[in-house]
C-alpha cells in the first residue's frame, strides 16, 4: 500500500526504489509540463497513466535524463536525472510507441546493433540478439530485413532492441499498439513475464486500462503534470468500508429488508447484486449473509468483496 | 494431443556480461555505416573508378620506361617525355579527377546516413541508448569521411611508391614534402565532402532526396567553375579580377584549389601531354583563404546536421 512519508512523497513499504522523483517541475518556456511532482517508483510493473498533455512524456523524458528539470530532483537505479543521463540509458531499455529501426538491417543485426550501442562486446551482442529474438518470438524471422515486418512484429522487435542489453528498467510506451487481438494477448504475456521474477522493472505507459490490469501491479496517475493518484491497483480498486457484492439467483426484498434490520447498509441492487456494507470482517459478514439468505428464502448465487473498475478509479482521479 | 514446446529453454533471461561505458558509441556508429557501404558492390567499381588517373599514368608510365629501357635511343624520348612531366601535377590531376566519383562515393556512404535514420525514426533508437547527439552525429560522419580517405589515399601511396622508387633520377622526389602534402590534403577532402552530404542528408528523410541536393548543388557549382575556367583559358589569363577567384566556388573548385594551394602548383595538361602554345592554368589561390572557405563550409553544414538530429519524442 501506498503512503506518504514525512516530505509528501509517495512511498511503498518494504520495495526497493527503482525511480524516485522529489518536487520535480519541468517548464517548457511558459508552459509547466510537470508541477511539483513528487513519487516513488518500486521495483516491479508500474502503469503510468493520464490523459494526452498529462505529463507522462515529461516524466519519461525525465526519467531518460533528456529532460532538465527547472527544479527538483529525481533519481533512477542511484543516478542523478541531472547529471548521470548516459549512465541512465544504460540501465534503461526503452520501447517507443512510433515504429522504430535502423533502415537496411536484418532483424538480428538490428537488435546486435542495438546492444553494441548499449555497450555491449559485438560477439555478447550477436548471442544475445539471438537469445531475446527467439524469447519475442521472432526466431524465424530473425534474418529478414526489419522493413518487410507487419505491425506485430515491429512492436517485437522495438521490446527485442529495448531488452537486447539486459536492462534494470524497461519503459514501453504503448506496448500493443496497432496489435490484433492475438497479438495483444501474446505482447501482454511476454511483458508480464519480463517484468514478473525476471529482475528488470517496467514502466508502462498507455491508454488502455485493460492493458494496465493486465500486467501492472501499480499505477501512477499523472494530470496536468500533477501526481493524481498513486498506489498497487489492487489497493485503488478497493472501496471505502469494504462493501461486499452479493448476487442472488433473483432479487429478494425481504433479504434486502432483513439485512437493514441487522444494521447492515444495503445500496438498491443492480439487477440480482445486493451491495452490503457493514463494519463487520468480510467472514462475519459472510456469515450474517447465509443465515438471512437462509431466514429470507434467498438463494445467494455468489459473495464478493466489492470493487472498482481501474476505469472508475482513473475517471475519479480525472474529476477529483 | 502433444504439448509442443522447444527442447530449449526460450524464456527471458537477463544479461550480465559487461557493457562498455558510454563515449565510444561513436565507432560503433561509425563501423556499422562503414559495413554497410562495404556490402555495395557498386562501391568496390567506384574505387576502381576513382583512382583512373593514377592507374593510367601507371599504365603509361610503365610502358615508356620498358619501351625505352629496351631501345638505345631511348634514354633521349624517356628524358624528353619526363620533362614534360610534372610530377606534382600529376597528384593534382590524380586528385581532381578522383572528384565526381568521389561525389558518387559520398552520396553512396552519405546521403542516406541521416535520411534515413529519418524515415525510419532511427534516431529513438540511438538517442535512447547511451549514445548521445555528439556520438551520433561523429559516428555517421566518420563513417563516410573515414572510407572516402582510404579510397583516396591507397591509389595515391600506391603512385607515390612506384614514383619514388623508378623515377627518383627524374626529380620526382625533388620535393620531399609532396608525400606529407598529398596526406594532408585528402583528410580535408574527405572532411569536406563528409560534412556536406551529412549536412544536407539530416534535412531529408529520403535518401534519394539528399542524392539530388548534393548532385545539384554539386553539378550547378562545377558548371560555373568549368566556364570561369574556359573564361580564363581563353583569355590566357587576361580576364577580370574575379574569374580566377570564381574558379573556385565550387566543390570541386574548393578541394582543387586546397590541393593546388597546398602543393604549390597552378597545374598543366594531364598525362604530360603538351596542347599547342600550351593551356592557361587558373593560379593556385591563397592557402589560408581557400582552406578557411573549406572549413567554414564544412563547418555550416556539420552545424546544420547538428541542429536537425533531433532529441528522442518518447511519446508521441
Amino acid at each position: 500500500m501506498a503512503h506518504e512519508n514525512s516530505s509528501g512523497v509517495l512511498s511503498y513499504a518494504r520495495l526497493v526504489t527503482v525511480a524516485r522523483i522529489s518536487n520535480l517541475t519541468v517548464r517548457y518556456g511558459n508552459f509547466t509540463a510537470l508541477d511539483d511532482l513528487s513519487c516513488e517508483i518500486p521495483e516491479g510493473c508500474t502503469g503510468l497513466l493520464g490523459p494526452n498533455g498529462a505529463g507522462k512524456t515529461t516524466l519519461l523524458k525525465t526519467i531518460l535524463g533528456f529532460v532538465n528539470p527547472t527544479s527538483g530532483e529525481g533519481v533512477v537505479m542511484d543516478k542523478n536525472i541531472r547529471t548521470d543521463g548516459m549512465a541512465i540509458r544504460q540501465l534503461i531499455g526503452l520501447m517507443p510507441e512510433q515504429d522504430c529501426h535502423i533502415p537496411g538491417m536484418t532483424a538480428v543485426g538490428f537488435v546486435s546493433y542495438a546492444g553494441e550501442l548499449s555497450g555491449m562486446p559485438p560477439a555478447d551482442a550477436l548471442r544475445r540478439a539471438h537469445e531475446v529474438l527467439e524469447y519475442c518470438g521472432l526466431g524465424e524471422a530473425r534474418y529478414r530485413n526489419v522493413e518487410t515486418y507487419s505491425t506485430g512484429m515491429k512492436q517485437r522487435i522495438k521490446l527485442a532492441q529495448a531488452l537486447v542489453h539486459g536492462p534494470k528498467l524497461l519503459l514501453l510506451d504503448e506496448p500493443t499498439n496497432g496489435l490484433d487481438p492475438r497479438g495483444r494477448e501474446e505482447m501482454l504475456d511476454l511483458v508480464r513475464s519480463v517484468s514478473h521474477g525476471r529482475g528488470v522493472n517496467v514502466i508502462v505507459s498507455s491508454h488502455l486500462l485493460p492493458d494496465i490490469e493486465r500486467v501492472c501491479d501499480r499505477v501512477i496517475v499523472v494530470i496536468k503534470g500533477k501526481l493524481r493518484t498513486a498506489g498497487t491497483i489492487k489497493d485503488l480498486k478497493k472501496l471505502a468500508g469494504q462493501p461486499a457484492d452479493v448476487e442472488l439467483r433473483e432479487p429478494n426484498l425481504a433479504f434486502a429488508n432483513m439485512l437493514m434490520e441487522k444494521g447492515l447498509s444495503v445500496a438498491p441492487p443492480k439487477g440480482n447484486v445486493y451491495r452490503v456494507q457493514s463494519e463487520l470482517p468480510p467472514e462475519e459478514l459472510l456469515r450474517v449473509v447465509q443465515r438471512t439468505a437462509l431466514e429470507s428464502g434467498a438463494q445467494v448465487r455468489g459473495f464478493e468483496t466489492a470493487v472498482r473498475t481501474l476505469e472508475e478509479v482513473f475517471l475519479e482521479a480525472l474529476t477529483a | 494431443m502433444s504439448n509442443i514446446k522447444p527442447i530449449a529453454d526460450l524464456s527471458y533471461r537477463n544479461y550480465d556480461g559487461p557493457l562498455k561505458k558510454p563515449g565510444s558509441r561513436w565507432w560503433v556508429i561509425a563501423k556499422n555505416g562503414i559495413r554497410i557501404a562495404l556490402k555495395k558492390k557498386a562501391l568496390w567499381g567506384l574505387m576502381f573508378v576513382s583512382a583512373w588517373y593514377y592507374l593510367v599514368m601507371l599504365v603509361v608510365l610503365f610502358f615508356v620506361q620498358q619501351v625505352t629501357s629496351s631501345n638505345p635511343a631511348g634514354a633521349q624520348a624517356m628524358k624528353a617525355f619526363m620533362e614534360r612531366l610534372i610530377w606534382p601535377d600529376q597528384f593534382l590531376h590524380g586528385f581532381s579527377y578522383a572528384q565526381l566519383p568521389m561525389l558518387i562515393i559520398a552520396l553512396m556512404l552519405g546521403a542516406g546516413s541521416i535520411a534515413n535514420d529519418n524515415r525510419a525514426n532511427a534516431m529513438l533508437v540511438y538517442l535512447s541508448k547511451p549514445c548521445d547527439k555528439r556520438e551520433y552525429l561523429f559516428g555517421k560522419w566518420i563513417g563516410i569521411a573515414l572510407p572516402i580517405f582510404v579510397i583516396m589515399v591507397v591509389p595515391t601511396i600506391i603512385f607515390y611508391g612506384y614514383g619514388a622508387l623508378t623515377f627518383r633520377e627524374y626529380g620526382f622526389l625533388k620535393d620531399a614534402w609532396l608525400l606529407p602534402k598529398m596526406l594532408a590534403i585528402i583528410p580535408i577532402a574527405a572532411i569536406f565532402h563528409a560534412s556536406i552530404v551529412v549536412g544536407i542528408s539530416s534535412m531529408f528523410n529520403q535518401a534519394r532526396n539528399a542524392s539530388a541536393t548534393y548532385a545539384g548543388i554539386y553539378f550547378i557549382t562545377n558548371f560555373f567553375t568549368l566556364l570561369m575556367g574556359g573564361i580564363w583559358a581563353s583569355s590566357r589569363g587576361e580576364t577580370p579580377f574575379p574569374v580566377k577567384h570564381l574558379f573556385y566556388a565550387s566543390i570541386d573548385g574548393v578541394l582543387i584549389g586546397v590541393c593546388k594551394a597546398i602543393i604549390g602548383t597552378k597545374g598543366s595538361a594531364p598525362f604530360g601531354i603538351q596542347s599547342p602554345g600550351g593551356v592557361s592554368q587558373v593560379p593556385a589561390p591563397n592557402v589560408a583563404a581557400i582552406l578557411g572557405i573549406a572549413l567554414l563550409i564544412s563547418i555550416v553544414f556539420v552545424l546544420i546536421a547538428w541542429r536537425k538530429i533531433r532529441a528522442v519524442e518518447v511519446i508521441g
